[in-house]
């Protein structure tokens, strides 16, 4: 039966020829568009790892130009105080510049046994950080006051870097070290906690790997963000009283509040958009190869109205002739599947764009299934036109 | 002989109807979506509000800075402007301006955010903004350091309401009240170089650009020249100067940074090894393809089938003595009447996709128009396109045997 089948392809291969084509073509674009959405929902469905909402950011910079560290740790540590005095003020915390659902990135290295990790997300945190983000703390501890006469530097990693670094092992207690050359460190680090990773890049980007470190003594001079978590009742009114306040106290600075709601917006735009424009343009191609493959096939059967009235007069029932002709078009969709699949399974064989395979799998099993549906419902129609050929007519014709 | 083909294609396409809807679906909307792109891009990079002397300006939009285990590339500081960049010998003017950075005022409980910019004198002589109202502040108060803004439209309306003149009034940004001078027509974010709300002399602002001697740091500069010839050499004199600087630190081995005509400088990725204008015009090129590859696969499909259909009349035409070439040309004619119908139907879609776009006010002031170089490269596609959907199944038609065609029926 399949070899009758492929011998009446054959016969038409250079018309076959061309539909191949376009659903090869379809199956790419289609294996694009997926890879993308199952990629970005693989990243929405992880949790956010922290409470952004009712949360603030001041940005702020050079407010204070003193060269001595005591003097400014004790300028910022007013600050501290005024800001808490605030109704409204539930908790804040000073940190590095990259703060969530912002642009800012600053990435190194860390090792572990000499097995390198590159693209680590170092942040600069401060004792508070955990409660006013409330992060998920997954084992260990968060930091304390103890720290500080610590002999190896304490850090947080993320459950992502944890996972990479030492699978299902513990993490809490181990030494790592802060660069990609094993060997050169100029101390090792030493975990004391582990934190859901936080997707600071939106709700459809990863949460990536990251390494929070503790501020110390000298690192009010390089940090430029203080997270504010507010009661949820808080008004623009009381967020003018925030801003005065810090504006009077630091007169050298240009403050800026942001919230992390309103930021996550813009972020998640960023993403969201390309995807809405390209989920139309694929939608657009799409519809068009169907209408285009629906045609063909119409006219396809047509033309064989001789042939297929044959078949029916010796005795082929109208499902037999419908199915024949559904199958031969699923065999050509199976022949340019077969080749689309093997251009698609070189993106995870050759790991193009660091994407997990799992997520190219599943895309070509989705683009497949896609391919397979579009191609039946456009032969399902034409097939039940040809069973429902006469044999007395259509030899009548010729 | 034109008008006769006319005819035909008329009364093939409406044979068919379901096939016409076909190809005239494929054509048009494929011509809307590169339409709207090329709207996009014509806006994006090639609106000249309000730096209309592009044609004799250079841009300086980065400063890399490369060591032996890395690099680190950004906007330039105020100081390599104002110290080296106006001590070359072409530019005439050099405007320089600070990114736009974000700060917050509240007015009435009511909170608004404030994109500033700072900018020298020669800024606004490069710049020929729009005032609605109000001009530029002078180079007499930058020296002043007086308190003084430009705001644009979109301010205005959300600061001071609608009020019909605001000149004179103070606004309140960062804590510090600024006496408006002029307001000016917004400009879209897009326009990174010379897009903000508030414009601020550089002499107000809390930190001295002067004093900070390092040569990376938040501007972005351009270069005025006495006309469009003396352009190369601008670039030239600026690549020299760059070459000459004296390394900052041990560290760094080569300092990079260019002053390139606005595209250039606007694609400008961050690497000097990779040139944002390839990428941008390689990413650009892969999309249109993938557009219009499979819609002409799709017509060319349909058009075989179609001209199979017509075998008898192609039969008889040839029996008369119709050369191949004739038929040939006749059906790419006919192909060509159809796509150019499809593409006016593309172009009114364009409009109307545009207008919704417009609408949904994406992009603030970012409004997409349907320009005559918009249009010509429509046309140009739509012609392309009837030529490369038409000519393989117009050589599959003129290989037919005349007897099998005039037998088929």
């Amino acid at each position: 039966m399949f070899k009758h089948l492929f011998k009446l392809i054959w016969n038409k291969k250079k018309q076959n020829f061309l539909l191949m084509s376009e659903m090869l073509f379809s199956f790419l674009v289609l294996f694009a568009v997926f890879t993308l959405l199952v990629y970005y929902y693989n990243n929405y469905k992880k949790p956010m790892g922290f409470e952004y909402k009712n949360v603030w950011v001041v940005n702020y910079n050079n407010a204070y130009k003193a060269t001595n560290t005591d003097s400014l740790t004790q300028f910022y540590e007013t600050l501290r105080q005024n800001l808490k005095a605030l109704p409204d003020v539930k908790e804040i915390s000073f940190c590095s510049d990259n703060v969530p659902f912002s642009q800012n990135t600053w990435q190194g290295s860390v090792n572990y046994k000499g097995n390198p990790v590159g693209g680590v997300n170092q942040y600069t945190v401060e004792d508070s950080y955990k409660n006013t983000m409330t992060a998920e703390l997954l084992e260990g501890r968060w930091f304390n006051k103890g720290d500080v006469a610590a002999k190896n530097r304490p850090i947080i990693i993320s459950s992502d870097l944890k996972e990479k670094l030492f699978g299902n092992e513990r993490a809490v207690g181990k030494l790592v070290g802060d660069g990609d050359q094993p060997g050169h460190d100029k101390n090792a680090m030493k975990i004391i906690g582990v934190i859901q990773g936080v997707k600071a890049k939106g709700d459809y980007a990863p949460a990536g790997y990251a390494v929070y470190h503790r501020t110390d003594t000298g690192s009010f001079h390089s940090l430029g963000k203080i997270m504010v978590q507010v009661t949820p009742g808080a008004t623009a009114a009381f967020e003018a009283r925030l801003y005065k306040t810090l504006a009077n106290y630091m007169k050298d600075s240009n403050v800026e509040i942001e919230h992390l709601t309103s930021k996550r917006k813009d972020i998640n735009y960023f993403t969201l958009v390309p995807m809405i424009v390209l989920l139309i343009v694929g939608g657009f191609l799409v519809i068009n190869v169907a209408l285009g493959l629906f045609g063909v096939l119409w006219y396809n059967i047509n033309k064989r109205r001789g042939e297929i009235g044959l078949r029916r007069a010796v005795g082929a029932t109208g499902n037999s002739v419908s199915s024949q002709l559904i199958t031969e078009s699923m065999i050509l969709a199976t022949l340019s599947l077969i080749l689309g699949t093997f251009f698609a399974i070189q993106f995870p064989l050759l790991n193009v764009f660091d994407l997990p395979a799992s997520i190219y799998i599943v895309a070509i099993f989705c683009s497949i299934g896609f391919i397979y549906v579009l191609v039946f419902l456009c032969s399902l129609y034409p097939g039940k036109q040809a069973a429902a050929i006469y044999p007395a007519v259509a030899l009548h014709e010729e | 002989m034109l008008k006769n083909y006319f005819k035909i294609a008329i009364a093939v396409l409406r044979r068919r109807k379901f096939f016409t809807f076909i190809s005239l679906f494929g054509i048009s909307f494929t011509l809307t979506i590169l339409l709207v792109l090329t709207a996009f891009i014509d806006k994006v990079v090639g609106d000249s509000y309000p730096d209309r002397k592009r044609d004799r300006s250079l841009y300086v939009s980065r400063i890399q800075l490369s060591m032996k285990d890395g690099r680190s590339s950004g906007p330039a500081s105020f100081y390599l402007f104002d110290h080296y960049g106006r001590s070359l010998k072409t530019p005439v003017k050099v405007g320089i301006s600070s990114g736009f950075n974000g700060t917050n005022t509240y007015v009435n409980n009511k909170k608004i955010a404030v994109n500033y910019k700072y900018t020298n004198g020669d800024y606004w002589d490069i710049m020929e903004y729009d005032f609605t109202e109000g001009k530029a502040f002078t180079k007499q108060q930058i020296d002043n350091a007086d308190k003084v803004a430009v705001i644009s439209e979109d301010m205005k309306r959300e600061y001071f309401g609608d009020v019909p003149s605001v000149v004179g009034k103070y606004i309140e940004a960062d804590n510090v009240k600024y006496r408006v001078t002029g307001v000016v027509k917004s400009v879209p974010i897009t326009s990174y170089m010379v897009y903000s709300d508030i414009y601020l002399p550089y002499t107000v602002a809390k930190t001295d650009f002067r004093k900070d001697k390092s040569y990376q740091g938040g501007f972005f500069g351009v270069f005025l020249a006495n006309s469009s010839a003396d352009v190369p050499k601008m670039h030239a004199e600026y690549e020299d100067m760059i070459n000459r600087l004296p390394m900052p630190r041990k560290e760094v081995i080569k300092i990079y940074s260019h002053a390139d005509p606005y595209i250039r400088s606007y694609v400008d990725a961050g690497d000097e090894q990779h040139s944002g204008i390839t990428i941008a015009i390689t990413a650009i090129s892969i999309f249109a393809l993938l557009v219009m590859l499979l819609p002409t696969l799709n017509l060319v499909n349909i058009n075989i089938t179609r001209i199979m259909e017509r075998s008898s009349e192609i039969g008889v035409r040839k029996a008369f003595g119709a050369s191949s070439g004739t038929l040939v040309y006749q059906f790419i004619v006919e192909n060509i009447i159809l796509t150019l119908l499809g593409g006016l139907i593309g172009v009114i879609l364009s409009v109307v996709a545009l207008q919704v776009l417009n609408g949904a006010n994406l992009i603030p002031n970012l409004v997409l128009t349907l320009n005559f170089t918009v249009l010509g490269i429509g046309l140009l596609i739509c012609f392309f396109f009837g030529l490369l959907s038409g000519v393989y199944p117009a050589w599959r038609m003129s290989k037919l045997n005349v007897v099998t065609a005039l037998k088929a029926q």
